[in-house]
Formats: C-alpha cells, sequence, structure tokens
C-alpha cells in the first residue's frame, strides 16, 4: 500500500474546564499508537508548539459569544474532518443550564456590575453553528468510546452512537440497580455508550450524553413517583447537562 | 451410586476439591442481592440466594463473546472457535437449569452454534432444589420447574445436617467418587428426602389461575388485546427483562478494528427486542414500532412462539424480569390478567 502522509489532527477548545482534552491526553499507550496514524499538530495540554495546518479538528466546549461563533466557523472552513469531544460541545453540558434564565439575568448573577461590557450568547453546541462530522458524548469523555470513535473516523466509516438507554449496558455488567437501592439514576432514558461507567463505580447516572431519540418520559415519570420521586426532581436532574435541549425537556417532562 | 449424602460440616472441603478439578462459578453477594462469579474463598458461596441478577447463560453465552480475529490486509481469518478450559457450574437453581435446556434446544436448532456446544461440553452443573420460594416474584410451580427435571450432573437438597445428592451423569458421578466424605446415601437419609419434598407441595402453588394449557390457548387468542398497550405504556424499553431472562438469546454481530486499523475482532454481544431499533430494517421500516409491541413480543416468545417451535415453553418460572423492572411490569399479572381477559378464572 502506497504511504500516505498521516492526518493533521489540532485540538481547540470553548467554552470548558478542559477534563475531555485530558481524557485524550491520558489515553495512554493508544495515544503513542495514534501517533503511528496521525500527526498531533495542535494541542495545548501536552505540547508547546501549534499550527494552523491542520486536517482533523477536535472541539470541546460549547459556543457562548459571538467571537465563538466566527471562530469556530473559521475552524470549520479550514477542517476536512469536526470532531465534537465531550458533553459541552456534543449537547452545551452544563453551560446549557444559563439558557433556563433570561441572558440578561444570567450576565447579572455572573458579571454583576460588568455585565453590560461582556459579550454573551445563548449556550449552544457546535453542531448549532457549524456541520459536524462525529460526535463524542459525555462528561467527561469515556477512552474507549474516544478510541472507537477515532478508529471510524479515520477508517471514514460512520460512528453509530447508541439509541438505547445506559441501562443496557448496566445490567450487562452485573450492576445493583441503583433504584433497587431507592435511588434516582437517569440511566434508563439515557444513551447509551459508555459501559455504565458511573454506575460500575458506585455512582448514579447523571445524563451526561443525553437523551436517547424516544424516551419513554411517561413511563420514567411513573417509575420516579414509585420511588417518591417528583417530576421536578428529574427535570433537575436533566437540566444539569441537557438545558440546551431545554424545550425538548420540558415538553417530555412537564 | 444413585444418591450420595454430604455433611453440611464437609461443604467447604468439596468445594475446595471442585475448585481444583475446574473453574469454579457459584453464587455470592452482591450488595444486597447475589451474582454467579468464580469461587476465590469457599467460604463466600451462598446457597441460600434469590435468583442471581443475571442468569448462568453468561457463562455458555457471554454478553460479549470473541467469534474470530481478522486481519484485512492481506485479508486472513483466525479459528472461529476457542479452547475453552472445564467449569462447574455450582448451586444451580432448577430454574436456572431449565433456562440451560432452553438454551440448548435453542442453540442445537440448525444450523447449531458451535461457540455455545464447545463451551456447553466443558459445563458441569451442579443444581440445588429450592424447599421454599425465592421471593413473592417467581412463578417456578406453573412453569413445573420447582422440582428438578434433569438438565444437571449433580442436585443437592437439603435434608437438615446433610446434602443428599443425585448423581445424573457420568460427569456428576467422577465430582463426588473417592471423596471419603461423600456417602452412599442411607435408606434413613432418603426418607426425609421424601419427607422434604412431601412438605414441598404444601409450599408452591401454581401462579397462574389457570393452567399451562390453557395459558398457551390465551395467548394464540389475545395478540391484539389490550391489555399489550397497557404493558408498553409502562415500559421504558430498558431491555433489563431480556438481559436477566435465562432464555433471551438474542446477539448482534459486530467487527471491531485495532488501532492500527489492519487486525481486527469480530464478536457477538447480547441484543434486545426492547431495543428501539431492534426491528427496524433497510429503509427504514420498523416492524414494532411501540413499545406495546415489543413488549407483547417478549411474552410471546416464552409462551407461543417456542412451544409452536420447539414444544416447550421459554419461560421458566425464575421471576427475574418482574424482580429487575422498574416499572414493576409483573408476569404473574399480566399472564393472569389474559387468563381472565377471556374468562379463564380458577
Amino acid at each position: 500500500m502506497k504511504k500516505q502522509p498521516k492526518p493533521k489532527l489540532a485540538f481547540f477548545d470553548f467554552t470548558d474546564c478542559e477534563g475531555c482534552q485530558l481524557q485524550f491526553a491520558n489515553l495512554g499507550n493508544a495515544l503513542l499508537e495514534l501517533t503511528e496514524l496521525v500527526d498531533i499538530v495542535s494541542f495545548r495540554e501536552i505540547m508547546s508548539e501549534g499550527t494552523d495546518d491542520y486536517d482533523i479538528a477536535f472541539i470541546e466546549g460549547s459556543i457562548t459569544t459571538d467571537n465563538d461563533v466566527l471562530r469556530i466557523k473559521k475552524i470549520r472552513e479550514k477542517a476536512k474532518v469536526l470532531v465534537t469531544l465531550g458533553a459541552c460541545a456534543t449537547i452545551a453540558g452544563v453551560n446549557g443550564i444559563k439558557n433556563r434564565s433570561s441572558l440578561e439575568a444570567a450576565k447579572r448573577i455572573v458579571y454583576g456590575d460588568k455585565a453590560g461590557i461582556i459579550n454573551s450568547i445563548k449556550a449552544m453546541p457546535v453542531h448549532e453553528v457549524v456541520k459536524v462530522d462525529y460526535v463524542i458524548n459525555g462528561c467527561p469523555v469515556y477512552i474507549p468510546e474516544v478510541i472507537s470513535v477515532v478508529k471510524c473516523l479515520l477508517m471514514g466509516k460512520p460512528y453509530v452512537v447508541p439509541n438505547y438507554p445506559v441501562c443496557v449496558e448496566c445490567k450487562m455488567n452485573e450492576n445493583v440497580c441503583r433504584y433497587e437501592k431507592d435511588q434516582e439514576c437517569l440511566g434508563p432514558v439515557t444513551r447509551a455508550g459508555c459501559n455504565s461507567w458511573c454506575v460500575n463505580n458506585g455512582n448514579r447516572c447523571y445524563g451526561c450524553r443525553g437523551l436517547v431519540d424516544k424516551p419513554a418520559s411517561d413511563a420514567a415519570k411513573d417509575i420516579l413517583q414509585k420511588y417518591g420521586l417528583k417530576a421536578e426532581d428529574i427535570l433537575n436532574s436533566f437540566t444539569l447537562y441537557n438545558d440546551s435541549m431545554g424545550e425538548k425537556y420540558d415538553q417530555e417532562f412537564k | 451410586m444413585k444418591y450420595a449424602s454430604l455433611k453440611k460440616a464437609d461443604l467447604f472441603e468439596w468445594l475446595e476439591h471442585l475448585k481444583k478439578k475446574a473453574k469454579l462459578y457459584a453464587p455470592r453477594k452482591k450488595e444486597n442481592l447475589f451474582v454467579l462469579r468464580p469461587v476465590k474463598n469457599v467460604e463466600d458461596v451462598c446457597l441460600e440466594y434469590i435468583p442471581t441478577i443475571l442468569p448462568p447463560k453468561k457463562y455458555y453465552f457471554p454478553q460479549k463473546e470473541k467469534l474470530f480475529k481478522f486481519s484485512a490486509q492481506p485479508f486472513k481469518t483466525g479459528k472461529a472457535i476457542d479452547k475453552f478450559e472445564e467449569f462447574v457450574l455450582f448451586g444451580v437453581h432448577t430454574c436456572d437449569i431449565a433456562g440451560i435446556q432452553c438454551m440448548d434446544v435453542a442453540f442445537r436448532d440448525g444450523p447449531e452454534d458451535p461457540n455455545y456446544l464447545n463451551r456447553k461440553d466443558k459445563m458441569a452443573i451442579v443444581g440445588i432444589e429450592c424447599l421454599k420460594y425465592c421471593d413473592k416474584y417467581a412463578n417456578c410451580t406453573s412453569m413445573g420447574n420447582h422440582v428438578p427435571r434433569g438438565g444437571y450432573d449433580l442436585m443437592m437438597v437439603d435434608i437438615g445436617d446433610k446434602f443428599i445428592i443425585h448423581i445424573n451423569s457420568e460427569k456428576g458421578e467422577k465430582l463426588v467418587t473417592d471423596l471419603g466424605y461423600i456417602k452412599e446415601a442411607a435408606q434413613a437419609d432418603m426418607d426425609l428426602l421424601d419427607r422434604a419434598r412431601e412438605a414441598k407441595k404444601k409450599v408452591f402453588k401454581e401462579e397462574f389461575t389457570g393452567p399451562l394449557s390453557k395459558v398457551y390457548d390465551v395467548f394464540d387468542k389475545s395478540f391484539a388485546s389490550d391489555i399489550w398497550k397497557d404493558v408498553g405504556k409502562r415500559c421504558v424499553a430498558c431491555g433489563n427483562c431480556t438481559a436477566v431472562c435465562p432464555t433471551c438469546y438474542c446477539f448482534d454481530v459486530a467487527d471491531e478494528m485495532e488501532l492500527n486499523l489492519d487486525d481486527g475482532v469480530r464478536y457477538r454481544i447480547w441484543n434486545s427486542c426492547q431495543m428501539d431499533d431492534f426491528a427496524k430494517v433497510a429503509g427504514g421500516e420498523d416492524f414494532r414500532k411501540g413499545r406495546d409491541s415489543r413488549q407483547r413480543h417478549r411474552y410471546y416468545r416464552k409462551f407461543k412462539y417456542p412451544v409452536d417451535r420447539f414444544n416447550r415453553y421459554f419461560c421458566t418460572g425464575c421471576g427475574r424480569c418482574t424482580r429487575t423492572c422498574m416499572a414493576q411490569i409483573n408476569l404473574v399479572e399480566t399472564v393472569n390478567s389474559l387468563l381472565n381477559e377471556k374468562g379463564i378464572v380458577e
């Protein structure tokens, strides 16, 4: 096979904690294997150099300012492939909570008397502004899934995010169900793909990967009520990560 | 020797012996529930338990199982079947043994499933008969699985300070012979066994309000019943019921590449008819769109279709689907409402 030049990989962050890039930096041996296939040309968490010459852009963080909009559009023009890395970039994540209040109120709460001079728009996932080729859900991203997505993109294959709930993977891992212990858990309505990472480690599901396509909201509400939880509780849990889709959640759960 | 006896005080010694002979799996506690696990310390083995979260199927039909390795350039495929080691499933309830029998029927139906058959060859089953109900969710009596009906190598029954062990195969016999502490059962022990079985008849009562033959008839006539709408409305499609079912055997097949993008593994992974996309085909057509039709399908796969095809009910009565359901969809209630709807009440 003729040796082709390696594609150039660059990382960009917007409004986020940079934790998903940290996950990528922590790929370990896989990161070294990956450098056989790609050149990482810009990644400020692991290298000082940087360049504007790249083929694949990994985008972390949500779009929250006018400048972000301009910047992401420029990246999109340059990148042959654009990947969103983590909940902030993929579903707006925690930043989406901002959208629950009016923009003015949100600015006042955060910036106080400087609110007037700060530019801020509603928090958006990247796909609301530019076309996205691959998405990697999660807060933070789950390393084995990152590797699966990277393999797909290098082979030019689509990556199919599961459309079934976290429970499917959780049950295969033979965890004791959180509901069995009278604890709430967003597993039944949250998209799988994380191998029930949190529950395996004694936590519950927070819904960081977003809803499955057709969540059984009525049934989910019934379950929560049976376990003594109110619709507001689940709405609050959901809005931790998913408020950029606030309307959808309101519609499903109110 | 057909029946042997083992003093309870010698159980751990026997377990140590089995552990040396083969890989040993047995029930143990996990938080407030139970799971089958490889035995590290024999003291952890728990014989008084409610059905484990996952049934024994995970050992002969694993959640995710490698089928073979391949490479793309040059194209090469590896040997399809791995070598498996001898293993003993210890302390299996009679309902789960019925589950293994169902899987056996399904996987032996042509084309035979070599992965399953090879594992099955290496497997020895030591059962334990329940003398009381595990909990309120079981429907083993209606299914006839509250008593041993074959399919095991050894079957233990607790008769106080001893276990009576029924030896049902050559493989089983090898696990109990030449051990000073396992003796042929005395007549007095056999009398105790009879008494235990007699007492059991007062404890176990049919859970369905009609006989099994009527259940089949009712399923034949209930495809359009509104009961499915109600079940579908409560279902969240989490797939728990099918994952924990000892007779659900659907799987998907997928390839996974190594990072060198040349070598890969083909594996199979459990799949479930409760998933939204399960019955979707090319072109986007979906044969079972709603959760109601998917739940109905699950029930028909236990009480109707396998009876037509294999002359066997694929519900074992273990109660796992009810126990695990967050929405409290209850199998006994569903079947009884169907019976009731068609006017069959005892």
